[in-house]
């Protein structure tokens, strides 16, 4: 009797929680409709071009963190969302592409004593998808859109909370840790406009100059050669081209927090030329920083597998593996033969190993170079390939007394050969 | 005997005086360490070199000041730099061996030492220790001795000595001025990336552990002026060893400490000097006492 009344007693209480956070998502999400026709809700700091993020909307909830993260309370609504104090836990929303951002921020909240600044934003959000991407800006973001740095930072130095930097604070550490680096310089000027009468066609001025304007893209070099302090071997080439292709690789691939000075110098005119570049702004990193990029994939390797003490040859499938990838291998994408994820093992070169299902009838002859005549086109393959080893000369004599390859041949050969070269690698062996 | 005992509790009194003073002195003269006392955190990771905080302080404190445009010139980097009579903060620029291109700039100034060794120097006590944290000079006062200047571990203190008549010693005197206004110090509101911030020192050591907790490998474990000489006013943080940035290897107990014992225990309220006579008082009269004692036996004797 009392395991019932204790039962009833629990289901009442699941149903009504049930209802009550229906209530509060319905709630949740009549507000959310009313705010995407509110502006002020998405409004970047921007006020010529009225550009919104792309919203993560009602999925936010969805979203692979634990809501505790953010909320304190068990029921967030949009009126009480009891947001724990801007949590700083890293970067939270899915990336956005640069083309989603807005293009142009003009700054201009505090400007005393110099005029505003146009941010050509979109332009920085191109760069930075080699060095760090929305989050090197927008850090400790949380879900949902993403926000601009005065929903976070206050405009007065003189507040409350002071281990938060002030808004001036913010925008200065983003822009100069960067821009100091390849200008040289702190001057105000070169970001800010002067402040007169004159300022209003001067911004005009300003985001016409940069509306519209891309990225140029990047120049990928075939061939980099770095010298590195190892004694053993203090020489790397690395194909950057080859890279590229094999294992169709993107470039934030491997660039993910490369520094603007890679490709940004003022005083430096050479730097389109990465190698160069890389010579004279070497910054002392460590072991693990170092190799990163490269034991992401080469973690078996040795040392000398890359250092060496001269330029090293393009690496070749034929010269290593002895398999050269010719005609229909060329294109076939190496995890088609080498299965195992992260591991190249070796195969066996034997056509079998890896073609298991050639048998009569699903295999095109022809394209061998040798078109089978009507009688050897309906014979099995291991009465001509012995043990079904296709690499080695086929045998006549398990039918014909009289005859041999390649003296006979149970067909015709099509115009351009390419018999002749398998011809000649047989006979070699 | 009840003689003997009266002296014997004096003598004790006294030791225990001097030998307290000894192992736990006093450094200011009064002491005004208020919870509430302010302070400043540097983070040279932030600074940027810009040297606005320069301008603003020369302009603030209303010394002639060349124009902003004029601070641009970072070839003043190339020698290392101290505050002088007419700029109260200089920053200086070291190598940064992790990344040549983001030199570490450091903001130098004086550090407001909770136990200011200037102030227990000051023979006439022209140097004060304010209850809001700040050391100030007091014109009135100075002699133009300038032990403070050799007292100071910081090198802080400069004297004007192309100021014949009536010269001061000049300093950071972390703008007392505009903090009684409510406002921040000149260099605080100026600084365009907040390298600086302004707060009461406990909240600013506790931001201090918490960025080097956040940041590991940006910050050393080490907050400059939480302990040193028994703590400042301005703490710093750094991202390489703060020898190697310009600041001297201090022990944590506050300069003053020895010398002030010694001072402060040779002539703490007269006691030492009239205990010391007295005991030669005392050794005179039992030597007499002595003597007569003899004198007696010896009549007794005979």
């Amino acid at each position: 009797m009392k395991n019932k009344i204790f039962i009833t007693i629990v289901i009442l209480f699941c149903s009504v929680t049930i209802i009550i956070g229906q209530k509060d998502t319905s709630q949740f999400q009549n507000q959310n409709n009313k705010a995407d026709n509110h502006p002020s809700i998405t409004n970047i700091e921007n006020r010529s071009s009225f550009f919104f993020q792309k919203k993560t909307g009602v999925s936010h909830s969805k979203q692979p963190i634990n809501c505790k993260t953010c909320h304190s309370c068990e029921y967030p609504t949009k009126n009480d969302p009891c947001l724990k104090y801007c949590p700083r836990e890293g970067m939270m929303t899915v990336h956005h592409s640069p083309d989603e951002s807005p293009e142009i921020i003009i700054m201009d909240e505090m400007s005393t004593r110099f005029g505003a600044v146009v941010f050509s934003h979109k332009l920085h959000a191109q760069m930075s998808e080699m060095s760090d991407g929305c989050q090197g800006c927008h850090h400790f973001n949380t879900t949902g859109p993403i926000l601009a740095c005065k929903k976070c930072h206050e405009q007065t130095r003189q507040r409350e909370d002071i281990s938060k930097t002030d808004l001036k604070g913010a925008y200065h550490r983003q822009c100069m840790n960067c821009h100091r680096q390849w200008s040289h310089t702190t001057d105000c000027n070169s970001c800010h406009l002067p402040k007169n009468d004159d300022f209003k066609r001067k911004i005009s001025e300003e985001v016409s100059r940069i509306s519209g304007k891309n990225h140029p893209p990047i120049i990928l070099p075939t061939k980099l050669v770095f010298e590195t302090g190892y004694s053993k071997g203090p020489i790397v080439t690395f194909y950057h081209d080859d890279h590229i292709k094999l294992f169709d690789l993107t470039c934030n691939s491997c660039h993910q927090h490369d520094n603007c000075i890679k490709c940004h110098d003022l005083n430096n005119k050479l730097t389109h030329n990465i190698v160069e570049s890389q010579k004279i702004h070497k910054v002392n990193k460590s072991f693990d920083d170092h190799h990163k990029p490269c034991v992401a994939c080469h973690k078996q390797d040795h040392c000398s597998d890359c250092h060496s003490t001269k330029e090293l040859e393009p690496w070749s499938h034929e010269k290593s593996t002895r398999f050269a990838l010719k005609h229909y291998h060329e294109k076939v994408a190496c995890n088609k033969c080498h299965i195992r994820k992260s591991q190249f093992e070796k195969l066996s070169i034997e056509c079998y190993s890896c073609h298991k299902d050639w048998k009569l009838g699903s295999f095109k002859h022809s394209v061998t170079g040798l078109i089978l005549d009507d009688n050897h086109n309906s014979i099995e393959c291991n009465e001509c390939h012995n043990n079904m080893n296709f690499s080695s000369k086929p045998t006549c004599e398990n039918c014909h007394d009289d005859k041999s390859f390649p003296k006979h041949l149970p067909g015709k050969l099509r115009k351009n050969n390419i018999m002749n070269n398998s011809k000649s690698k047989i006979t070699k062996k | 005997m009840d003689r003997r005992n009266f002296l014997i509790k004096t003598i004790g009194i006294g030791a225990a005086a001097t030998l307290g003073n000894t192992n736990e002195s006093v450094a200011t003269p009064i002491n005004v360490l208020s919870e509430d006392r302010m302070g400043v955190l540097v983070d040279t990771t932030v600074c940027v070199g810009c040297r606005n905080c320069e301008w603003a302080c020369r302009n603030s404190h209303n010394i002639p000041t060349p124009p902003l445009e004029d601070y641009k010139n970072r070839s003043v980097f190339k020698e290392f730099r101290r505050p002088k009579e007419y700029s109260y903060t200089v920053v200086n620029e070291f190598s940064n061996p992790q990344n040549p291109l983001l030199p570490i700039d450091v903001k130098f100034q004086c550090m407001h030492c909770d136990k200011p060794a200037c102030v227990s120097a000051c023979i006439v006590g022209s140097i004060d220790k304010l209850p809001n944290g700040s050391v100030v000079w007091n014109s009135e006062k100075c002699i133009g001795c300038r032990y403070c200047m050799v007292a100071c571990p910081f090198q802080i203190p400069a004297f004007e000595y192309l100021t014949p008549i009536e010269p001061s010693i000049r300093k950071c005197d972390f703008c007392i001025e505009r903090t009684k206004e409510g406002k921040l110090p000149a260099c605080v509101e100026i600084c365009p990336v907040e390298a600086l911030i302004y707060g009461k020192r406990s909240e600013i050591i506790k931001i201090a552990r918490d960025k080097i907790k956040r940041n590991p490998q940006r910050y050393i474990k080490h907050i400059y002026g939480e302990y040193e000489v028994s703590g400042t006013s301005w703490i710093y943080i750094s991202s390489r060893e703060f020898d190697k940035i310009g600041f001297p290897k201090l022990s944590n107990k506050h300069a003053p400490g020895v010398s002030e014992a010694i001072q402060h225990g040779i002539f703490a309220y007269f006691v030492p000097p009239v205990l010391f006579y007295s005991m030669l008082g005392t050794l005179m009269w039992i030597n007499k006492r002595k003597k007569e004692l003899d004198v007696e036996e010896e009549s007794n004797e005979s």
